[in-house]
């Protein structure tokens, strides 16, 4: 049943557009606000128990900076991807927030206080500078933020692992009854939990590394002394996020295991996986030379290896992201709901009685499919089943994949999508006059000359 | 239901009541008060942010200290109700992602990619109103940058309730709803037009009222320049509630007026016209505890608080008199939607049923067939490859043509030579793909020449 209007995002697809979103408030909401306020209540503790008045000053300008991030771009990035996914995937949320209501507004609550926790503690940091007994108030006000931004990330990831291993959550189809207690307790849960743990505290490590570079140019033993102390913070965390790593990854499905290596690079390299491997190794590479080097000689190492250090940093950060949402597919909640918005229980019956025919937002005359109006029904089952991941004439473009194929045989093709040669397919949905529709509209793009021109043309007859 | 061209279907999963019956109403008195919470930051947000550039400049072009001290002192309420407001969104959107989900999805992707702008517009708008407050020492004397920094900052805040407003209001009347309706169709309606003139004026008295509080408490202050500050924020508090709230008395009608018939009928049909009469006469109240003193500078605590608490139950009664418009509008729509999914969802479920006892056909039937066509169906080679035309790959018969040997197919399988085949998309290794499996479909497609 596909019951909403469409959204189509032209060229960059759907997948980046959200990345883009999704990929910066995880880099700021881990770092700066989970990572980052662990790392500031270390700072604290230590210029509190050493009366360490540049440390302390030191930690009010990370805090400074970290604040700028997380209120601006961090808090309203993570509210993005849910408007994000709201226009993409409506399904998908509207099914999620069903099951993750509860979770959901108690992590609003955390989130509350995790914002008032902040405000107030910027906003008073300064009335009470180191030595005055007000300190400690400023130090428990750190604490406490720090542990309502990890639980904030605790219930959120375990939406994540719900999405990719969501267990026995649901007691039966018809009608759908979820085990709430079982899904949020899903197998992955914990481990990518401690997993994501880990690497906030190591990525915000290696900020503050890069801050405290440009914030002690005229201090060479402040510097000295804060990258030894966030060097170490960053080499301590690297073992543990290895083995939740590891746990987190064992919790993956076997199908999803499969997909690891290609969701690691791109399709086009997947004959490569050692390219995977280099590319992993090099981004890691890239942190432990910035770190270690940095931790050795913190007076003499040039900037530009705090900077590499991010870089790889960001890049093993977007790196797992990217695998994680590969690896899900075909499905967007695993084993219920596919990428594309359709419910696996829904297919046997969308296919018998068509899938246009249930679309609510398509106009009526175009959910039969006759030889008059095929091209713009094709279109508009494009736009329902196939535009989550692909776009026309953009990235992974519809009309690069079918260029030279007649449209008997992309009608071939839309048989088995989900199929071993691309696992990572949904099914295609609907009747056989539908498929063949949808085969029409795909070789228009590549075949017709200005595709466009037919596609109107048909619109206006069937309109008109 | 003529009045309704489209109906959207809803999420097949129960709301998350825990089985209480008191549930739900409790999801609607949360969404009154959570909304109203967000609203009131938003207002003080625009309010103050505006007031502070306003301030600035008077106090730049007027060569005022006071007034420049007004401005600095109207950004702690901005950092505070930027936050807050956002954070307040959260509660209204989760509970309306329930509530209302069929109307509230459909209509923000009929405004995309434009509702997109409450993000990518909020986060420029935060940072510059950030970097208004945090260089307002630096930029001591290049006021003309500073105030512009804050000016766009303003102005681009200003933008957000454009897109918030468009959607609500498309929420809310899904009788309009086209198969072409989009953004600028939203936007440009009377009703969306006549809310957002109450909504800016709201504003407006709302940070009217803040000012008041505000102003009250830096009058107590023993700094002389806070002290005259806050006189000043006393003074343009109460023009800013009066003037206002009096024009909303007029605007108010209008926007009622421009609901669908069937909702304005549903309105006065259950009573909630008396929520109007107590709003406007609460209002009026407050008017006229301003009004008594408005002259005097020294605005007594008193005076105060009386107008903060009787404009507390001003909003709450229009928002909850905004809830029934809201409900009497959509119940016909959301009737007709959780009906519709049931009925899906019956039908479906027969369907699965069918499909789960069905036996399992083999893929493959004619009784000619070799162990090699299976396998190739089993491993997916038929998704790219047919027996007799060009899918992706190659057809089979071209294969056979070329006469590979069966070891050597193991190998291209494995390690694929696009160069063989100018013109077609590479192929992808199959190193899954057991070598016994590939010779027995080698043998199949040599035997297709």
């Amino acid at each position: 049943m596909f019951d909403y209007p469409i959204f189509e995002m032209p060229f960059i697809g759907h997948r980046l557009l959200f990345a883009f979103d999704a990929i910066l408030h995880v880099f700021i909401s881990h770092g700066a606000a989970v990572g980052g306020s662990i790392i500031l209540a270390l700072t604290q503790w230590l210029a509190i128990k050493n009366n360490d008045h540049k440390l302390d000053a030191l930690s009010y300008k990370i805090l400074f900076t970290f604040f700028i991030l997380a209120t601006a771009v961090g808090a309203l990035t993570g509210i993005g991807i849910w408007i994000h996914i709201n226009i993409i995937n409506p399904a998908a949320i509207g099914a999620l927030l069903r099951v993750f209501f509860w979770k959901w507004f108690i992590e609003w609550i955390v989130f509350n206080a995790e914002m008032i926790l902040l405000l107030w503690l910027f906003l008073i940091w300064k009335k009470h500078p180191l030595g005055t007994p007000g300190k400690q108030k400023v130090y428990k006000l750190v604490v406490s933020y720090a542990v309502a931004s990890w639980l904030t990330m605790a219930i959120i990831t375990a939406i994540l692992g719900f999405m990719m291993t969501p267990g026995n959550w649901l007691k039966s189809y018809f009608p759908a009854e979820p085990d709430y207690v079982a899904a949020l307790f899903n197998p992955s849960w914990i481990p990518s939990l401690g997993f994501r743990t880990f690497w906030s505290i190591a990525w915000a490590a290696a900020m503050a590394m890069l801050l405290t570079w440009f914030f002690t140019k005229k201090d060479l033993e402040l510097r000295q002394k804060a990258m030894r102390l966030y060097g170490t913070v960053l080499l301590v965390c690297i073992p543990f996020f290895v083995l939740f790593g590891a746990w987190y990854y064992a919790q993956f499905p076997q199908a999803a295991k499969d997909l690891f290596w290609m969701g690691a690079i791109t399709r086009r390299l997947a004959a490569h996986p050692e390219y995977a491997t280099y590319l992993i190794s090099g981004l890691a590479g890239m942190v432990l030379i910035g770190a270690v080097s940095i931790y050795t000689k913190p007076k003499h190492a040039p900037v530009f290896l705090a900077v590499i250090m991010l870089i790889g940093s960001m890049g093993l950060i977007g790196e797992f992201e990217r695998v994680r949402e590969f690896v899900r597919k075909p499905y967007i909640i695993y084993d219920y709901m596919y990428a594309n918005g359709v419910r696996v229980a829904d297919v046997p019956y969308l296919n018998k009685t068509g899938y246009l025919k249930h679309a609510a937002f398509v106009p009526p005359e175009f959910r039969e499919v006759t030889e008059q109006n095929k091209l713009v029904a094709g279109k508009y089952l494009y736009q329902m089943q196939c535009r989550y991941c692909h776009t026309t004439n953009g990235i992974n473009s519809m009309k690069m994949r079918t260029i030279g194929m007649s449209e008997e045989a992309i009608y071939i093709r839309i048989g088995s999508l989900n199929s071993p040669a691309t696992p990572f397919m949904p099914p295609f949905t609907g009747t056989d006059a539908e498929r063949k529709a949808l085969a029409a509209f795909l070789a228009s793009l590549a075949t017709h000359d200005q595709p466009a021109l037919a596609y109107q043309k048909q619109l206006d007859e069937v309109t008109k | 239901m003529s009045d309704f061209r489209i109906i959207p279907g809803d999420i097949p999963l129960p709301l998350p009541t825990m089985g209480l019956e008191f549930m739900e109403p409790f999801f609607h008195g949360l969404l009154i008060v959570a909304w109203v919470v967000h609203i009131l930051f938003i207002n003080v947000l625009l309010g103050a942010s505006l007031a502070s550039v306003y301030f600035n400049s008077k106090g730049h072009k007027e060569k005022n200290p006071i007034f420049d001290r007004v401005a600095y002192l109207l950004t702690t309420p901005v950092t505070i109700s930027e936050n807050m407001g956002a954070l307040w969104g959260v509660a209204p959107l989760l509970l309306v992602s329930i509530l209302l989900t069929p109307l509230f999805y459909s209509s923000s992707i009929m405004i995309s990619p434009h509702w997109l702008h409450i993000i990518y517009g909020n986060v420029v708008a935060f940072l510059l109103s950030y970097l208004y407050k945090y260089t307002w020492h630096t930029l001591e004397h290049r006021k003309t940058l500073h105030i512009f920094i804050g000016t766009v900052g303003v102005a681009l805040f200003y933008t957000l309730p454009l897109a918030f407003m468009a959607n609500v209001q498309l929420a809310m009347t899904p009788s309009t709803w086209t198969y072409t309706t989009h953004f600028w169709d939203a936007l440009l309606r009377a009703d969306t037009f006549f809310r957002l003139v109450h909504f800016y004026l709201a504003t407006f008295a709302v940070t009217g009222v803040f000012m008041l509080v505000y102003g009250m408490y830096k009058r107590k202050s023993d700094d002389a320049e806070d002290h005259e500050a806050g006189v000043v924020l006393t003074r343009t508090g109460k023009t800013w509630f009066i003037i206002p709230t009096v024009l909303n008395f007029f605007v108010g009608p209008l926007v009622l007026f421009s609901f669908p018939d069937y909702g304005i009928e549903a309105f006065f049909e259950n009573g909630y016209f008396w929520g109007i009469i107590l709003t406007v006469a609460l209002a009026l109240f407050a008017l006229y505890q301003l009004l008594k003193d408005f002259f005097n500078d020294d605005l007594p605590a008193k005076r105060v608080w009386t107008v903060v608490a009787v404009m507390i139950v001003a909003i709450i009664s229009m928002a909850s008199l905004r809830h029934g418009m809201r409900m009497g509008l959509v119940k016909p729509v959301l009737d007709a939607s959780h009906a519709k999914t049931e009925l899906f969802q019956k039908e479906s479920m027969i369907a699965f049923e069918e499909a789960k006892n069905a036996p399992v056909a083999p893929v493959i039937t004619q009784a000619d067939v070799q162990p090699g066509q299976v396998l190739a169906e089993k491993h997916g080679c038929l998704a790219c490859h047919n027996v007799d035309i060009k899918v992706v790959g190659p057809s089979y018969k071209e294969v056979a043509t070329k006469g590979y040997t069966a070891d050597q197919i193991v190998e291209l399988v494995k390690n694929p030579k696009p160069e063989n085949w100018p013109g077609y998309m590479p192929m992808p290794p199959m190193p899954q793909v057991p070598d016994e499996d590939i010779k027995q479909i080698a043998e199949w497609i040599n035997s297709l020449k």
